[in-house]
């Protein structure tokens, strides 16, 4: 099975490092390979990348479902639990229990979507990673894979494209 | 001709340069020294202020609740027969303010208003700590403070739950869901922020930044889980906002009192609370761009002008609720009604009444429709003080002074504030001291979302009009 190399490949702009995913698909890489790093959002669509799975609408759907589920039990479980009828009124009122159901849903949605970006991003993560700080200075970083004998192709395309620097992808403490 | 032509061109784009900042970017480098040079700096009047306000709030908010817990509720002015005083008065003005920032940062994502911005981080922050200060002065009002866990949703030794149709246990469940998603809502955004930050750090920010980024690097990943959680939650909160103070509204509302059984409490609580958030929101920009380093290049007076502009609309909405109220309530003629609205107008304290609506409707009315006065920010700033001074007199007005008429006229008795004074003004010093302390811990302005603004516009030429574009890059 032939060595791959990670490398890092920096670019001043998002134009240049769209066009060496292209470039890199080109000389052969999987997607799957390539991961772009940017200090803004750059959506999948400018890059022409797969677009990003993501579990975070799930989550919040079933953190609503959840919170519902909740918010029945109290405003519907809690009072049969220990039935006291108060001057001739319900047990079960329905308008002040739609208020509780709102609540606890909207507390589930919201709470599961948080919890979502953590497991869907695997937050919080400490150990070493491949990064360097002038990503967070506008720069666009692509982390890719390649195979040895590759390597010198794709970094002679990239510098042609415009790359500022590619160096061995090291992890580092963040 | 086309010299001059080119000229006036070339006139117009630095015009719009200065004018907008999405026009007039700078190198992401260049915007990061910025925020950390903000953060950084310390002038001996910070330090001074917030020494003094150290001192307030330990003397008044710490120093007198404990006199009240030792002493009992009898040292603040609630007896019979107004129950409720300046501390439910607090606790309705705070969660107004708290509105600001949900409003400010997510109805203006939703309607991707692009003057948001450079501001949304500084709002939203408003809301966190807006909602605290609500909290304190729900326990102040509660009196027996270490028993605030009955409101928790859990079974007693006895098996018997809270009654969660009452409208205390929905402000329990409201509040709390408010606070909760407001917290997390800033959070959100904060960590690419948190992560320039942790790259230009060193010693014991370094270690604090790089815990609260979690490990962010910007992967494509991240990005994209952040960007569908933030626009899960910039139209999910505002439900949860509109929820929160007519809630709140309900606690009054759904009581048969003089001047509180009200059918349009509940939008007339909300239009209020967006009146004086927003009016807040418009004065603590002012005083970070006129005391911050390098925040005149993020906050331009387009931001005020945008501001005066919603300040204005809300003034005239607030204007149109609290008519309704009052003509319902005039007409119906019940005395018991009749006789507190005199009593707002024509007792002792109906300079209040009056300074409410001059400062609410008349001073916004005639000013804000001037550009000239909503692009100057000490104008501003005074015109939303006004404003936040007369949303809390309408809170007063609708709390103890309402509570003075019933209808048992021997129990008629006026409000006298005991120890609610230096408890309010601690709240306020608490406020103002963990705002000053995040302008030195979290960047106030969003630096990411400004870039991509930056990307995002552009001039061209129509005809021959220089106009400002923007793409839709999501």
């Amino acid at each position: 099975m032939a060595e791959k190399l990670s490398l890092l490949a920096i670019f001043p702009d998002i134009d240049p490092a769209a066009q060496a995913v292209d470039e890199l698909r080109g000389l052969g890489l999987e997607d799957g390979d390539i991961n772009v790093i940017s200090g803004i959002p750059v959506t999948e669509a400018m890059l022409g990348r797969p677009r990003q799975w993501s579990n975070v609408p799930r989550l919040a759907l079933g953190g609503a479902v959840g919170g519902f589920l909740i918010g029945a039990f109290f405003a519907f479980g809690t009072p049969n639990l220990y039935p006291i009828y108060v001057g001739g009124q319900p047990l079960l009122p329905g308008a002040p229990s739609i208020v509780v159901l709102f609540e606890l849903t909207m507390l589930g949605m919201l709470a599961a979507t948080f919890l979502g970006v953590f497991l869907d991003s695997r937050f919080p993560s400490y150990s070493p990673k491949e990064y360097v700080p002038q990503i967070s200075d506008g720069k666009i970083a692509i982390f890719f894979e390649c195979p040895a004998e590759k390597e010198k192709k794709c970094s002679q395309r990239l510098l042609a494209l415009g790359a500022e620097s590619i160096q061995p992808a090291e992890a580092q403490k963040l | 001709m086309s010299a001059t032509h080119a000229h006036e061109t070339d006139h117009e784009l630095e015009h719009l340069r200065r004018e907008h900042l999405m026009l007039d970017p700078k190198p992401r480098g260049e915007m990061n020294r910025m925020i950390m040079e903000a953060m950084h700096t310390t002038s001996w009047r910070f330090r001074l202020t917030f020494a003094f306000l150290v001192l307030v709030v330990l003397v008044c908010l710490f120093g007198v609740w404990g006199y009240m817990i030792a002493e009992g509720l009898g040292v603040a002015g609630v007896t019979v027969p107004i129950y409720w005083g300046i501390f439910l008065v607090n606790t309705v003005f705070w969660i107004g303010i708290s509105h600001a920032g949900t409003f400010v940062s997510a109805l203006l994502r939703v309607f991707k208003a692009e003057y948001r911005r450079p501001f949304t981080r500084a709002a939203e922050l408003m809301t966190t700590f807006g909602l605290v200060q609500a909290g304190l002065s729900i326990f102040f009002h509660m009196g027996r403070v270490w028993l605030s866990y009955w409101l928790f949703p859990y079974p007693n030794e006895r098996q018997l739950w809270p009654n969660f149709h009452s409208p205390l246990s929905w402000d329990f469940l409201a509040i709390n869901t408010y606070l909760m998603a407001s917290t997390m809502y800033l959070f959100l955004p904060l960590i690419p922020d948190l992560a320039m930050a942790r790259d230009r750090s060193t010693g014991w920010r370094k270690v604090f930044y790089r815990i609260l980024s979690l490990g962010f690097r910007g992967t494509e990943g991240e990005w994209a889980h952040l960007r569908i959680a933030m626009n899960i939650f910039a139209f999910a909160i505002l439900p949860v906002m509109f929820s929160v103070h007519t809630i709140v509204s309900w606690d009054f509302a759904a009581a048969m009192r003089p001047g509180w059984s009200s059918t349009i409490f509940g939008p007339y609580f909300v239009v209020g609370a967006l009146q004086s958030g927003l009016s807040a929101v418009a004065m603590v920009l002012v005083v970070v761009r006129g005391t911050m380093k390098n925040m005149k290049y993020f906050i331009r007076p387009e931001v005020f002008d945008a501001l005066g502009k919603l300040m204005l609309v809300i003034s005239m909405a607030w204007a149109y609720f609290f008519f309704n109220d009052y003509m319902v309530q005039w007409y119906g003629g019940d005395k018991f009604t009749d006789a507190l609205l005199h009593f707002h107008e024509e007792g002792p304290l109906g300079w209040m009444w009056f300074a409410m609506l001059i400062l609410n409707v008349a001073v916004p009315w005639l000013t804000l429709w001037n550009k000239k006065v909503r692009r100057t920010p000490w104008a501003i700033f005074a015109i939303g003080l006004g404003v936040n001074v007369a949303m809390w007199f309408e809170r007063y007005i609708i709390v103890p002074i309402s509570l003075t008429i019933n209808r048992m006229p021997f129990t008629w008795r006026e409000h006298v504030p005991g120890v609610e004074i230096p408890l309010g003004i601690g709240t306020l010093a608490f406020f103002i001291l963990l705002y000053m302390a995040a302008s030195k811990l979290v960047p106030l302005v969003p630096v990411w979302e400004v870039q991509e603004g930056q990307l995002a516009h552009s001039v061209r030429k129509v005809g021959k009009e220089v106009v400002v574009s923007v793409a839709d890059m999501e």
